[in-house]
Order: structure tokens, then C-alpha cells, then sequence
């Protein structure tokens, strides 16, 4: 186990040392909160809270090979798409197992930016390192050059745009552009890992620049750490990895089969995945949420009748639901939404029922949520 | 890091190693999780406690207390037979983390072993000793 002097420490730490409970993660000494889980969980489906998600790796490839390359490694068409598009995606092994979940920003045709996990980022890089082969791409981690920074919630236009030109009400969703925040230059795409409205801005600043821009942020937005993070994105009903899939884990079985392209032949793990469509998967990620008790993980989910169906791979308590959910795999044919399922909680069955993604009434809470962003 | 100052550690308590206090009233003992406990949890959400009339082991887990992120298992400082449960706590589980000496208390029991089992626990000087050892640990 590292000292804290080994652990790696992003451009904000600062902040987080002054403000936040620190933990370790994937190597870094990163905030698990701020002041609350539960406080920050709530500001960011009410209002906007912003995370440090510097920790991330970020992956140029460039050159005139480098879409072809990038293509290869996906089952998800990505150069079709015009600049500006941000497509969520998956590393796929030659079994087809997933080696990460990733976004793939295509910036242009001889341009991509990928941002992975912080676990996996040596991992990652070695697979597209052993898979490259060719001079007309060259890849550059750009992690330490720059910081991350995503600000969700339906009032994050509201924050950041005084801080930036870049008209965000007229971006879509899943697009990215090039601008500047505070002056300085930054990729901002509309995505995130909350299930709310939200930006994720890549800094090219690893250094004060970017701590003005935190600290600006934080003027109208929630500084929210590691736990919010996990509560947040386990509500949305999105998968974690290295907690729901890993390399064993196919992206059916995972519910992320709309990842794969119908219209791609050949890409790393094409042919055992078509192999595993034709036969249909052998269980599958579901959602579970709980009259009583809260799931965690490894905790076993059965059928109503007591038979073992599967495992808990995600549990927490939900703050919007005021239930415990959880994520997990069950065998198919797998039980039907609203259907009841035990899960063995200390040794004893307590009742469930197959929930939708994302847990939360998404006309309620969420991006889609029926109201005007403020 | 936070200091064990940070931590109140009432006198007139008595303290386990798993961060119970007891507060001992004649045969009775008032039993909750340690502001040291509540604060490491941080958000308590959910909690399970036993049944009035159990027969509990000191030691022995009688519940748990939930954070988002974590379960904690409750131990009972003494023997005996459970009272009283606080039963705002299932719907107000934060109490314990606003008051965790006071209206965040969990049970009361008729303890069986008083004398013989309070030798065993901590004194508050001893606990806040024991949480100096475990700060210095980080």
C-alpha cells in the first residue's frame, strides 16, 4: 500500500487536501467527500456540482492512420461521424471481454481523443500500444499535461457558461468543441456520469490556470468528490468497471449491446462477439431495487422461490429513491422488470424487484427531466 | 489529518474498541456508536436494530449502521437482555451522526454481566488514548 508521499496527486489537490476526506484511489490521493455524500449527491440532481476527474487518462492519436486504428480497437463506428462527436465505447479483448468503457472524442478526421479509466490507464495504453503497428498514427498521453474537470446537474449552463464563449445550450448531447474557460484552452463535451445534463471540460492547463477555473466553478456549483460520484452514476443505472464488467464480462451480457455497431466487420473481438449474439448471453446486468435492506456487492440475488439466479456486483443506498439499489447479474432468461427477486442480505432473503435504468423517474431527475434548465 | 481532539469523547461513558459507548444508570446500559464512528461513516442512511427483548453477547454484533458507501456491524458492550430501541432512527438514521451521544442513542439493555464485563471496557481517557494510536496509524 503506497505512503501518501507516493500517491499521485492532480493539479487540484490543494483544494481537496484543504477541504475533503482523502482517500487513495487508483493511485491518486483524491477527496471520497467534501462535506457530505449524501449533500453532494443531492446538489448535483438539484442543482450543479462539479468533480475533479483529472485521475482519468487522456489519449491523443493523431496522423493520417489514426482513424482506421481507433476503429479497430471498437465495436462502435466512430469515423462516420462528423468532427465534434463524442461516442461512449468499449475496449474490447480478442475474446471479446472488455478491457475498459471509454469516450472516444473523433476532434477530426486524423484527430482523436480518448478518455479512459484511471485503473486502467496503464492497461489500456499497453493494449493499443501492442495493437498499433503502424508509423501513420502517433499516440500521446496527454494526462499530466492537462486537468478534467465535469460540472453536472440541471443548472451546470448556468455555472459555466459566464466562464466561457462557447454557447452550451446549442451544443447536443454526446458532442464536444474546442474553446476556452476562463481564458484557457479547453475540450468541452457534453457528456458525463451522473444521468444529469452536464459538461466535462479537458483544461490544457495542469497548474494554477486550472485552479482558477475550479475555484470559479465552485462560486455556483457543488464541489463533489469520489462517493458522489459512485451514488450518482450506480442511480443513473451506469456501469462501473472493474466493479460490473471486467475482462471476462462480453458487452451483452453487460447490457451495452446498442455500443455495438451493426454496420462494423471487423474490429478486435468482432468474431467471438458475433459468436456470443447468435447464441444470446448467458446472464445479464440488471437492475435492483429493494423495499427494505441495502444490496452490496458479492451479496447473491435469487429467484421469489429461493433458487440462485446471480450476484450483486454495485449496491448503495439511493438518495432520490430512499431504497437500496443495486446492479448485478442474473442468468437468463432473466426475470422481468418489476419482477420480485430476493437478495441475501446477512444470510437472509430480503425482497427486490428487476428495475429499470436509470433507477429515478427520469421525467423528474435527470437530463431528460421536464422542466427549463436554469 | 484530523487530530483526536477533533473527536468528542464525553466523560461519564464507557468505551469498546469497535466504537461503542455505554452509559451505565444502575443495571441499565444506553448503548451508540462514538462520534469517532459516526464522523469515520460520515452519512448514516440506514440502520438495523435488534428486537426489544433479545438476548445479546457482549461483543457480539446486535445491528448495523449504514452509510452510503459502507456497512459497520454494531457490537454490544455488555450481556443482556435489549429494552429499548430507538426507533426515530429508522427514520431519521442522521441523528446519530447530529447527536451521537444523545437522541442518536441505539439501545438500552438490562445488562446481565455489569460488573464483571465494565472492567473490560475503556475509560474515556483510554478510548481517546486508543484513537490518538489509530490517527497516528494514517
Amino acid at each position: 500500500m503506497p505512503t501518501t508521499k507516493e500517491l499521485k496527486r492532480t493539479p487540484l489537490y490543494d483544494f481537496h487536501r484543504k477541504h475533503g476526506k482523502m482517500v487513495e484511489f487508483a493511485g491518486y490521493e483524491m477527496p471520497i467527500w467534501y462535506t457530505s455524500t449524501l449533500e453532494e449527491h443531492m446538489a448535483v440532481r438539484n442543482h450543479a456540482g462539479i468533480f475533479d476527474v483529472s485521475h482519468m487518462g487522456r489519449v491523443e492519436v493523431t496522423g493520417p492512420g489514426a482513424g482506421a486504428f481507433v476503429e479497430m480497437l471498437v465495436p462502435t463506428s466512430i469515423t462516420k461521424h462528423p468532427d465534434g462527436k463524442s461516442v461512449y465505447t468499449l475496449l474490447l479483448n480478442s475474446r471479446a471481454g472488455i478491457i475498459d468503457d471509454l469516450i472516444v472524442l473523433k476532434m477530426a478526421q486524423d484527430r482523436y481523443h480518448l478518455v479512459i479509466n484511471a485503473a486502467s490507464r496503464s492497461k489500456d495504453l499497453k493494449h493499443m500500444e501492442e495493437n498499433g503497428g503502424g508509423p501513420r498514427f502517433t499516440m500521446t498521453d496527454v494526462t499530466e499535461a492537462t486537468t478534467m474537470i465535469a460540472v453536472q446537474g440541471p443548472s451546470a449552463i448556468g455555472s459555466l457558461q459566464p466562464l466561457t464563449p462557447l454557447p452550451l445550450a446549442e451544443m447536443k448531447r454526446f458532442t464536444h468543441s474546442t474553446s476556452t474557460v476562463k481564458g484557457i484552452r479547453t475540450v468541452i463535451t457534453r457528456t458525463g456520469y451522473t444521468g444529469e445534463d452536464g459538461f466535462e471540460l479537458i483544461v490544457f492547463d495542469a497548474g494554477s490556470g486550472a485552479m482558477v477555473i475550479w475555484e470559479a466553478l465552485a462560486r455556483s456549483a457543488t464541489p463533489c468528490a469520489l462517493g458522489a460520484r459512485d451514488s450518482l452514476r450506480l442511480e443513473a443505472g451506469l456501469p462501473l468497471y472493474g466493479s460490473d464488467m471486467d475482462e471476462d464480462t462480453n458487452p451483452l451480457e453487460a447490457d451495452l449491446g446498442w455500443v455495438v455497431s451493426k454496420d462494423k466487420q471487423s474490429y478486435i473481438g468482432s468474431q467471438p462477439l458475433a459468436s456470443i449474439a447468435a447464441q444470446g448471453p448467458r446472464r445479464i446486468r440488471r437492475g435492483i431495487v429493494m423495499d427494505d435492506k441495502i444490496p452490496r456487492r458479492d451479496f447473491k440475488v435469487t429467484s421469489a422461490n429461493g433458487a440462485e439466479i446471480g450476484v450483486i456486483t454495485s449496491g448503495t443506498f439511493s438518495p432520490v429513491l430512499k431504497h437500496g439499489i443495486a446492479m448485478g447479474y442474473v442468468k437468463t432468461p432473466a426475470p422481468q422488470l418489476g419482477e420480485e427477486v430476493e437478495v441475501v442480505v446477512r444470510d437472509a432473503p430480503s425482497t427486490g424487484r428487476i428495475s429499470k435504468f436509470p433507477f429515478y423517474d427520469d421525467s423528474v431527475y435527470g437530463w431528460k427531466r421536464k422542466q427549463h434548465q436554469q | 489529518m484530523s487530530s483526536p481532539t477533533q473527536y468528542q469523547v464525553p466523560d461519564g461513558l464507557l468505551y469498546t474498541r469497535e466504537h461503542e459507548w455505554a452509559l451505565v444508570t444502575g443495571g441499565t446500559a444506553k448503548v451508540g456508536i462514538t462520534d469517532y464512528a459516526a464522523k469515520t461513516l460520515n452519512d448514516i442512511v440506514y440502520l438495523t436494530l435488534p428486537s426489544v427483548g433479545q438476548d445479546v453477547k457482549q461483543l457480539a454484533s446486535f445491528g448495523t449502521v449504514e452509510s452510503i458507501k459502507a456497512v459497520s456491524e454494531l457490537y454490544s458492550p455488555f450481556s443482556g437482555k435489549v429494552t429499548a430501541t430507538n426507533q426515530r432512527l429508522l427514520e431519521h438514521p442522521e441523528l446519530i451522526n447530529k447527536s451521537p451521544y444523545g437522541e442518536g442513542w441505539i439501545v438500552e439493555l438490562d445488562a446481565s454481566k455489569l460488573d464483571d464485563e465494565r472492567k473490560t471496557l475503556m475509560s474515556p481517557k483510554q478510548y481517546r488514548d486508543f484513537l490518538a494510536t489509530l490517527e497516528a496509524g494514517h
